[in-house]
C-alpha cells in the first residue's frame, strides 16, 4: 500500500486539476455565450447593417421621386400609388435607422455602398447609386417634366427604382440571419412586387413602354 | 523495483505495475483513509514507487494527450473569444464622442449655443457664423438628396437642410475643378448631403451639419469622409425629417414659397 504514500500530494494536483478543468470549462461556456451574443446584434460589415443604411437610400430616391408625382401627376391612380409608396417607404426608412440605432452603428458606413452584397460593387452604377436608381439628370426631367409626362416618367423610374429594390432584397435575404431584418426584407419584396404589376399596367393604359 | 512488493504480489509482471497506482487512486478517489495511513508509515520507503508511476505514466500518453488537447482546446477558445469580442467591440460611445476626435472640428453647440436657434422666418436672414451652422431659417428647406448645386444657395433653406439631419458641404469659387468633381463624386446618390459653391469662404472647402463645421484644404482629406460618417443623420434636430420635397432651384435669394398661402406652423 505504499503507493497511497503519495496520494496527498497526488490528491492536490488532482483536485488542482480538477478546478482548473473547471475554470476552464467555465472560460468556454461564458466565452460561447458571449460569442453568441455579440453575433445577435449585426456589425458593421454585416449584410444586415449594409442592407438597413443602402436600402435606406434606396427608399429616401423612392420617396422623392413619390413626391414628385404626389404632387404632379395628372392621374388620381397614379398619385394614390405615389402616395403609398411615399407614406410605406418612408416609415420603413424610420424602422432602419432605428436598427442601426440599437446596434450602436452609424447611419453612414465605411465602406462603398453594396459592399455588404456578393457582386454588390458591380451593380454600383455612379457615384452611391445603387441599382435601379435614377440619376439626378433624370430626377430634374421629371422635375420640369408637366402633364401626362410626369405620370409616364415616374412610373418609369420607380418601375426600374422597384426592381432594383427587389433586387437588393434577394442580396439580403441570401445572407441574412437577423429575423427582423428578413421579416422587413420579405415583405418589401412582396409590396414592391405587387406594385410593380401596377406601374405596368398604369404604364400600359397610358400607352407607355416600361422603360 | 524491489520495493514495489507488495504490487508485484498482487500482479507480478512488469505490465501490471500499472494497476497498483490506479488502484491507488481509486482508494484515494473513494476516500478511504485508514488503509493510506499504515502506508504513510512506510513513507521513506515509498518513495521509490514514484519509478512505476513514471512507468506507467509512459504508458498513459492516450489520456494525457486527450486532457492537453482538451485544455488547449478550451484555452483556444477563451483567447479566441477574448481578442474577437475586444476587436469587434463596436463603438458604442454617442456620436457627439466620435465626431469630437475629428481634428479641427468646430461644435458650436458647446461654443455659441445661441447661434442655433430653431425658429423659422421668411426673407432673407444673416448669420453670425457664415457658412451658417444652424439658426433661424426659412420654411423650406433645401433638397439634401446628394446634390452638387452648380451656384450658390439661399442660406436660409440650407441651415434647414441642416437641422433635418443633411451635410452641407460648400467650396470656394477658385476650387479647381478636379477637386470640386472629387466632392460631387463622394456625395452623388447619398441623401443628406449637398453640395454648392461658397463665396469668400476662408477655407477651399467648409463642411457644415447642425451645429457642427470642418474647414480642409483638399477633396482628399479623410477628415471629409469621417465628418459625414460622424454626422449626417446623426446630427438631425428632427429624426425621421426628409431630405426630399425641398427646394432645388439655386440663388441666395429665400424661396418663400407657402408665405402667401399664411403658413405659420414649424415644419
Amino acid at each position: 500500500m505504499s503507493t497511497t504514500d503519495s496520494g496527498t500530494p497526488r490528491r492536490w494536483t488532482h483536485v488542482l486539476a480538477v478546478a482548473l478543468a473547471a475554470c476552464l470549462l467555465i472560460g468556454v461556456g461564458v466565452s460561447v455565450g458571449l460569442l453568441l451574443s455579440h453575433e445577435s446584434t449585426p456589425g458593421t460589415d454585416s449584410a444586415e447593417a449594409g442592407f438597413a443604411r443602402d436600402m435606406s437610400e434606396h427608399h429616401a430616391q423612392a420617396v422623392q421621386l413619390s413626391m414628385i408625382a404626389y404632387s404632379r401627376a395628372t392621374s388620381s391612380d397614379v398619385r394614390t400609388l405615389a402616395s403609398d409608396i411615399a407614406l410605406t417607404q418612408q416609415a420603413q426608412i424610420g424602422i432602419m435607422q432605428e436598427w442601426l440605432k440599437a446596434w450602436h452603428l452609424n447611419p453612414t458606413g465605411d465602406k462603398p455602398v453594396m459592399s455588404w452584397m456578393p457582386d454588390g460593387q458591380m451593380s454600383v452604377e455612379s457615384g452611391n447609386r445603387m441599382p435601379g436608381m435614377a440619376t439626378l439628370e433624370e430626377i430634374d426631367k421629371l422635375r420640369s417634366a408637366t402633364g401626362q409626362q410626369v405620370d409616364i416618367q415616374f412610373c418609369q423610374l420607380m418601375l426600374r427604382h422597384h426592381l432594383g429594390g427587389i433586387h437588393m432584397v434577394d442580396g439580403l435575404l441570401a445572407k441574412a440571419s437577423d429575423p427582423r431584418v428578413i421579416e422587413l426584407a420579405k415583405g418589401m419584396k412582396s409590396a414592391q412586387t405587387g406594385e410593380v404589376q401596377a406601374l405596368e399596367m398604369l404604364l400600359k393604359s397610358m400607352n407607355a413602354p416600361t422603360g | 523495483m524491489s520495493m514495489s512488493t507488495p504490487g508485484d504480489v498482487r500482479r507480478p509482471s512488469t505490465k501490471k505495475v500499472a494497476t497498483p497506482a490506479a488502484g491507488a487512486k481509486k482508494s484515494g478517489g473513494s476516500g478511504k483513509g485508514t488503509p493510506t495511513r499504515p502506508a504513510a508509515t512506510g513513507g521513506g520507503k515509498g518513495r521509490r514507487p514514484v519509478a512505476p508511476v513514471k512507468v506507467s505514466q509512459g504508458r498513459n500518453w492516450g489520456p494525457i494527450a486527450l486532457y492537453v488537447t482538451a485544455g488547449a482546446v478550451a484555452l483556444g477558445i477563451v483567447v479566441f473569444a477574448t481578442v474577437y469580442l475586444l476587436q469587434n467591440k463596436p463603438d458604442t460611445r454617442p456620436w457627439a464622442e466620435r465626431a469630437a476626435d475629428i481634428s479641427g472640428i468646430t461644435n458650436y453647440r458647446e461654443t455659441d449655443p445661441k447661434a442655433l436657434d430653431r425658429t423659422h422666418a421668411w426673407g432673407p436672414l444673416t448669420y453670425t457664423i457664415n457658412p451658417p451652422v444652424g439658426g433661424t431659417h426659412n420654411y423650406n428647406w433645401q433638397n439634401c438628396m446628394g446634390e452638387h448645386y452648380k451656384e450658390p444657395i439661399a442660406q436660409e433653406h440650407a441651415v434647414h437642410s441642416l437641422e433635418h439631419g443633411a451635410v452641407w458641404i460648400t467650396y470656394r469659387p477658385d476650387l479647381p475643378q478636379d477637386q470640386v468633381d472629387k466632392l460631387a463624386k463622394k456625395i452623388d446618390g447619398l441623401s443628406y448631403t449637398m453640395l454648392s459653391p461658397y463665396p469668400n469662404l476662408d477655407s477651399p472647402i467648409s463642411l457644415q451639419a447642425w451645429g457642427y463645421k470642418l474647414k480642409v484644404d483638399n477633396a482628399d482629406d479623410e477628415r471629409v469622409t469621417k465628418f459625414i460618417q460622424a454626422l449626417r443623420l446623426n446630427a438631425t434636430m428632427e429624426e425621421g425629417a426628409t431630405c426630399s420635397t425641398g427646394i432645388t432651384q439655386t440663388g441666395t435669394t429665400p424661396y418663400d414659397l407657402g408665405k402667401d398661402s399664411g403658413q405659420t406652423s414649424t415644419q
